[in-house]
């Protein structure tokens, strides 16, 4: 393993420790979602390191640089939501207000999605259910835009004619 | 929301962590921004035309202090910008240029009280907006140069950190100016010629998060990321 990989590797539990010191209510997936940050930011600026000086004041700076960032866009971004009860109908047409669920049988669809072959069904997982974008979920599976772009059209097209025909 | 496996981010991190060149310490990036702005400042005092009475300027005990007081705030300023980029430093060194800034305003607030002392002929204040582009004219190289370096640290307080560079910019600025431009009533100085340099301080605090940013350093990492 190589030094650099050793060193992210040790640090990541003691970044993981300061987040959850700082943000007692963010869920795990938050707190990961800082961690990477965190590393790709001193990851970005690790020039700015001099070999000379003490390594934890350089990263607990980052560390809580990022945190205080990730605190503004929390608050910028609840500034901009407006809560509502119901969401208000867009077109007075019938068909535009339909207020039947999506899916009427989620326990059906999770099946059909099971069912899927491995390609598609990561692609469903990752564009669908945890939103990623295609670029990250490109990133995170290894593989290119286009070939995501043909997953999950494959797949949709695939679950469409499974819960269909069920 | 996460793109990735920690652990398989950190491979990537590694796989990519090419070679960097390692930032020179502050004082040391102060010199280099010195020793590429002092040619451009001196070439355009050459151009805008020394003041007649330069020498018999450079034997004036007020002005030699409060050139000195340009110069000095100017580089304390480009001191702290160059560390306040840089992560786990005191964030009070911000405070560097406060007390060559105080002198400089000392000895322009001591001159307008004399001048109020003398019955108050040296206190009139006629316009002189040619300052505020011959300001930024010869502190423009010096501007350029402090946010390119500056670009290649941490934007841990973007603000803070372009202040610092543009008080850094606009002090040398004045510094050069006041070789050329016959203006010495303390009360024209301190207002128009001091008065430019905290427009442009404040100009560029303003634009701390167009020249310092995350995002684009993130963003960046994330495109080199070979994948896995």
């Amino acid at each position: 393993m190589r030094a650099y990989e050793r060193l992210l590797k040790e640090i990541t539990p003691k970044l993981r420790q300061i987040i959850r010191r700082h943000r007692q209510f963010f869920t795990a997936e938050e707190v990961e979602d800082l961690v990477q940050d965190v590393l790709l930011s001193l990851h970005a600026v690790r020039a700015t390191f001099a070999a000379g000086r003490s390594f934890m004041p350089w990263l607990s700076t980052i560390a809580h640089n990022r945190l205080a960032d990730s605190a503004r866009r929390y608050y910028r971004g609840k500034a901009n939501e407006v809560q509502v009860d119901e969401l208000p109908v867009t077109f007075a047409e019938d068909p535009a207000n339909v207020e039947v669920e999506s899916y009427r049988d989620p326990g059906e669809l999770a099946n059909a999605i099971r069912g899927l072959p491995e390609g598609q069904r990561n692609a469903i997982e990752m564009l669908k259910l945890r939103e990623m974008s295609l670029k990250e979920a490109a990133i995170a599976s290894g593989t290119s835009v286009g070939a995501l772009k043909v997953s999950i059209h494959r797949a949709v097209a695939t679950l469409r004619k499974a819960l269909i025909k069920e | 929301m996460i793109a990735m496996d920690t652990d398989k981010l950190i491979e990537r991190l590694a796989e990519n962590a090419d070679p960097v060149r390692r930032l020179a310490a502050p004082w040391v990036r102060t010199a280099m921004w010195i020793a590429i702005s002092a040619p451009y400042v001196a070439l355009v005092v050459a151009m805008m035309a020394p003041r007649s009475d330069l020498q018999e300027k450079l034997s004036d005990f007020r002005f030699l202090l409060e050139q000195v007081a340009a110069l000095s705030t100017g580089i304390a300023a480009a001191t702290a910008a160059f560390i306040s980029i840089v992560p786990g430093y005191d964030r009070r060194v911000a405070l560097l240029p406060l007390a060559p800034l105080c002198v400089w305003l000392a000895s322009l607030a001591e001159g307008c009280i004399q001048a109020l002392v003398q019955g108050g002929a040296g206190l009139d204040l006629a316009s002189d907006f040619v300052c505020i582009p011959a300001i930024a004219l010869v502190g423009a190289l010096p501007a350029l140069a402090m946010a390119l370096m500056l670009r290649r640290g941490a934007p841990l307080r973007p603000h803070i950190s372009t202040a610092l560079g543009g008080l850094a910019a606009a002090g040398l600025g004045n510094f050069g100016l006041r070789f050329c431009h016959p203006q010495d009533a303390s009360v024209m100085v301190l207002v128009w010629q001091m008065g430019t340099v905290f427009l442009l301080t404040m100009l560029s605090a303003w634009a701390g998060r167009l020249i310092l940013d995350w995002r684009p350093l993130l963003m960046n990492v994330r495109r080199n990321l070979r994948p896995g």
